[in-house]
C-alpha cells in the first residue's frame, strides 16, 4: 500500500511538472487529484500499520519517515486549500516523494522491529509525536518556501525571467504561504511540546529534557520570522531567517535527538 | 470537403498584411454598419447566413452562399457588394485581400481566433472581437446552423490554443512586460499604491492601463501640476513636484516617464523611501530616455528596477517565445477544422441522401428475409414480386425527402434540412437488429 501512494506521490508530482512546463490547467487538476488520492493510500497505510502496532506508527525510523511524509502532504493540502496555489506542488511534493521512499528503503533494510514500548503507547505521547511531526512537516515546507522567495527576487533582481519565473507565484504570495506554514509548524510544535512536557512530568517525573531547550529555540527562532515584518524586515532577511531556523530544526532532529538527548531516539 | 466552390462556405476578407490602412479604415464596419450589411446581402439573396468581424486590423465577411446568386461567383458577387456598400471601386477592393471557399474559410477563421492572424501573435482581444461579431449576428438573425457551429468551434479552438500551449502565455508589449513584472511583487495590483513621475503621452498610456486594470491609488508628480491635473481627470491624484520624495515612501510601484536629463530619483531617495517602507518591496519602471531612475537603485534590498531597454528586451524574448509555439498551435487548429468538416460533410445532401436510402434499404431487407421466411407456401416467382413491391415503396418513400433535399435553392436551409433528417431517422448512429 505504501509502495502505491509512493507511485502516486510521484505521478502527482510528474502532472505537476507537467502542469508548470505547459501551463496545462488539466495537469494541475490531474496533479491535485492524485496528491490527494496518494495521500489518502498512504493514510490507509498508516491505519493498518498503526492497528497492527497498537499505537500511532512512530516508534521506529520507517514508521516515523511514513508518518512525517504524510503530515508533509497534509500541511502542502492545508496551503493549497488556504491559498488556492498549485504552481509551489513541483517544489513541494518532492520532499513528500523523498521521505516516503526513505521509509520504504529504511523498512526493507532493517530487522522485524522490536514490540512497541507500553510507557510510550498512550494517547498523550501519541499525540505528542504526531503534532510535533505535524511541526516538523510545516516548518519544512517553509524552508522550500523561503528557498523560492530568495529564487523568485534572485530573478527579479538579475531579470532573469525564464519559465520558471513565469510559473513562481508573485512575491506577496510566496510571503504569505511562508508565513501560514510558519505559523502551522510553530503552533502544532508549541502544543507538542506542551503535551510531551506534561508526558514527561508524569512519566520521568520532570518537565527538563534537553530537546525542550532546542524546541524552545526553534520556535522562538520561527516566531520572530512572524513579527520580523513589523519591525521592518524585508522578505529576503526573513528568507535567510527562515533557512536558519531550519538548520536549527535539523540539527534538533538528529544531533539532539541521537546524541544529547536519551528520550527522542528512534530505535 | 476541400477548399473548392462547390462549398458554400465562404470568406471574403481584407487584413493588415495585404490592405493598407486607408483601405481598411473605409472597409471598417460599426456594429450598425455590420447589421445593415448583413440584412442586405441576405435580402439580396447573396448569402443565407453571414458574420462580419471587423476590427482595426482586419475586416472579414464569413457566409454561406444563398439562393440569389443565378450562377454568379459567390465570392465575387459579396465582393461587388461590400464595394458597393462603402462606395469604393470594385477593382480597388479586388487589388487587396483574400478570398477563400469551404475549408481554407473555416481554416482561416479558426487562426483568426487562434490570434495567429493577429498583427501581434497570439494576442487575446481578437478572440473577444469573434464572439462579439458572431453576438451581432446572431442578435440580427444572420446565424444558423453552421455558422452558429463554425463560431462556436472558432472560440473554442481559440481557448484551447491558449490553454495548452504558451502562444499567448508571455506579453510582448512594453505595456504588458510591465504588468507582468508588477504582478510578479504584487498579485493582485488592484490595492496598490502607484506612482506616475511625468505627465506626457506614456504616462498617460500608462494611466489609462492601471486605471483599466482597477488601480485604485493613482498619484501623478510632474513639474508643472497644472499637467498632472489634467490627466487625473480621469481618476487618480496629482502631487505638486516638491512632493516626490514623501510619496515614494508609500508607492508600491514607480511609473517614471520624464523628460528629465538627470535622473529624478537618486539611490540616496530610494534606500529612504525603502527604510520607510519596512522591508516592503518596490517597483520601478523608468520608462525616461535618458534614464530617470539611477541604475544603482537596483542593487538595493528589495528595490526591483526595470528600465525601458529591458523591458524592450523581455517583449523580444517572449515574442520569440510565442513562435515556437505555432507549431502545436497549428495541430490543435487542425484537429479542430478536421471535427468541424466530419460534422459539415455529413451535412451535405450527397451523403445524407445515399445515407437515408441506405438506411431505408437495410430496414426493408431485415423485414423482408424475416417475414418472407415464414411463407412458406409462397412461389420464388411471388417472393420476388413482393420484394419488388418493397423495393418501389421505398423509393416512392424517398422521392419526396430526397427532392426537398436536392432541390433547395438556399444552402443554409438545405443544410437545415439535411440535419434534421440525419436526426429524424438517426443516420449517424449504427441501425438496430
Amino acid at each position: 500500500m505504501k509502495l502505491t501512494a509512493l507511485g502516486l506521490y510521484g505521478a502527482a508530482e510528474a502532472f505537476s511538472i507537467g502542469h508548470l512546463r505547459t501551463g496545462r490547467e488539466g495537469y494541475g487538476r490531474t496533479a491535485t487529484f492524485l496528491l490527494l488520492l496518494g495521500f489518502l493510500v498512504h493514510f490507509l497505510a498508516l491505519e493498518v500499520g498503526g492497528r497492527s502496532a497498537g499505537t500511532v506508527p512512530y516508534q521506529n525510523l520507517p514508521g516515523s519517515l511514513s508518518l512525517f511524509a504524510w503530515m508533509l502532504a497534509a500541511a502542502y493540502g492545508i496551503l493549497f486549500l488556504r491559498h488556492r496555489e498549485g504552481s509551489t506542488g513541483p517544489f513541494l511534493i518532492p520532499l513528500v516523494i523523498l521521505f516516503m521512499a526513505g521509509s520504504l528503503i529504511v523498512h526493507s533494510s532493517q530487522a522485524p522491529h522490536a514490540p512497541p514500548d507500553p510507557m510510550r503507547s498512550g494517547s498523550l505521547f501519541a499525540m505528542h509525536v504526531t503534532l510535533a511531526i505535524l511541526g516538523y512537516a510545516g516548518l519544512t515546507l517553509s524552508f522550500v518556501l523561503a528557498q523560492m522567495y530568495l529564487l523568485q527576487t534572485r530573478q527579479l533582481h538579475k531579470h532573469k525571467l525564464g519559465l520558471l519565473f513565469s510559473r513562481l507565484p508573485a512575491l506577496d504570495v510566496l510571503s504569505r504561504m511562508h508565513r501560514t506554514s510558519v505559523a502551522m509548524g510553530v503552533l502544532a510544535l508549541a502544543v507538542a511540546s506542551c503535551l510531551g512536557m506534561f508526558w514527561a512530568k508524569r512519566n520521568w517525573g520532570t518537565y527538563w529534557d534537553p530537546k525542550v531547550a532546542f524546541t524552545f529555540l526553534l520556535i522562538l527562532v520561527y516566531v520572530f520570522t512572524l513579527i520580523a515584518p513589523r519591525l521592518g524586515w524585508g522578505g529576503k532577511k526573513i528568507a535567510w531567517t527562515s533557512i536558519a531556523g531550519f538548520v536549527l530544526l535539523m540539527f534538533s532532529y538528529s544531533i539532539v535527538n541521537l546524541f544529547i538527548t536519551v528520550g527522542h531516539v528512534f530505535r | 470537403m476541400s477548399g473548392s466552390s462547390e462549398s458554400p462556405l465562404l470568406l471574403v476578407g481584407w487584413d493588415f498584411r495585404q490592405t493598407p490602412v486607408e483601405l481598411r479604415e473605409r472597409l471598417a464596419f460599426s456594429p450598425e454598419k455590420v447589421r445593415e450589411a448583413l440584412a442586405a446581402l441576405r435580402q439580396e439573396g447573396l448569402l443565407a447566413e453571414g458574420v462580419i468581424i471587423s476590427t482595426c486590423n482586419r475586416s472579414e465577411v464569413y457566409g454561406l452562399s444563398g439562393p440569389g446568386l443565378d450562377g454568379r461567383d459567390p465570392l465575387e458577387a459579396v465582393t461587388e457588394f461590400i464595394a458597393h456598400f462603402h462606395g469604393i471601386p470594385k477593382p480597388e477592393v479586388d487589388a487587396s485581400g483574400y478570398k477563400h471557399f469551404g475549408a481554407d474559410a473555416v481554416r482561416h477563421l479558426l487562426r483568426v481566433a487562434a490570434g495567429l492572424e493577429s498583427l501581434a501573435l497570439g494576442e487575446d482581444q481578437i478572440l473577444g472581437q469573434v464572439r462579439e461579431a458572431f453576438r451581432i449576428a446572431s442578435a440580427a438573425g444572420s446565424t444558423k446552423s453552421v455558422l452558429h457551429r463554425l463560431f462556436q468551434k472558432a472560440v473554442e479552438t481559440g481557448k484551447r490554443v491558449r490553454s495548452e500551449t504558451g502562444l499567448s502565455s508571455r506579453p510582448i508589449s512594453i505595456p504588458g512586460v510591465a504588468i507582468e513584472l508588477a504582478q510578479k511583487i504584487y498579485e493582485d495590483l488592484s490595492p496598490r499604491h502607484f506612482l506616475i513621475l511625468g505627465a506626457g503621452e506614456t504616462s498617460g498610456i500608462f494611466f489609462d492601463l492601471l486605471l483599466a486594470r482597477g488601480a485604485k491609488n493613482i498619484e501623478v508628480v510632474n513639474r508643472t501640476l497644472e499637467k498632472a491635473e489634467e490627466l487625473c481627470k480621469r481618476g487618480g491624484k496629482a502631487v505638486p513636484w516638491d512632493q516626490l520624495e514623501s510619496r515614494l515612501a508609500r508607492a508600491d510601484i514607480v511609473v517614471s516617464a520624464t523628460s528629465s536629463d538627470t535622473p529624478v530619483i537618486t539611490r540616496e531617495a530610494a534606500k529612504v523611501a525603502l527604510h520607510q517602507r519596512r522591508g516592503q518591496p518596490l517597483f520601478f519602471l523608468d520608462l525616461g530616455i535618458p534614464r530617470n531612475v539611477d541604475p544603482k537603485v537596483g542593487d538595493l534590498d528589495n528595490a526591483f528596477l526595470y528600465a525601458v531597454d529591458d523591458l524592450q528586451e523581455i517583449a523580444e524574448r517572449n515574442r520569440q517565445e510565442r513562435q515556437k509555439e505555432v507549431g502545436p498551435a497549428l495541430e490543435i487548429l487542425e484537429e479542430e477544422l478536421e471535427e468541424f468538416l466530419a460534422w459539415f460533410g455529413a451535412l451535405a445532401v450527397v451523403p445524407t441522401i445515399t445515407s437515408l436510402r441506405q438506411r431505408f434499404e437495410s430496414v426493408r431487407e431485415a423485414e423482408f428475409d424475416r417475414e418472407i421466411e415464414k411463407m412458406v407456401h409462397l412461389s420464388e416467382r411471388d417472393q420476388e414480386k413482393i420484394r419488388r413491391i418493397a423495393s418501389s415503396m421505398v423509393r416512392s418513400l424517398l422521392k419526396t425527402p430526397t427532392e426537398a433535399l436536392k432541390d433547395e435553392p438556399d444552402a443554409s436551409r438545405r443544410l437545415d434540412r439535411a440535419e434534421a433528417a440525419r436526426h429524424l431517422f438517426g443516420l449517424d448512429r449504427p441501425p438496430k437488429d
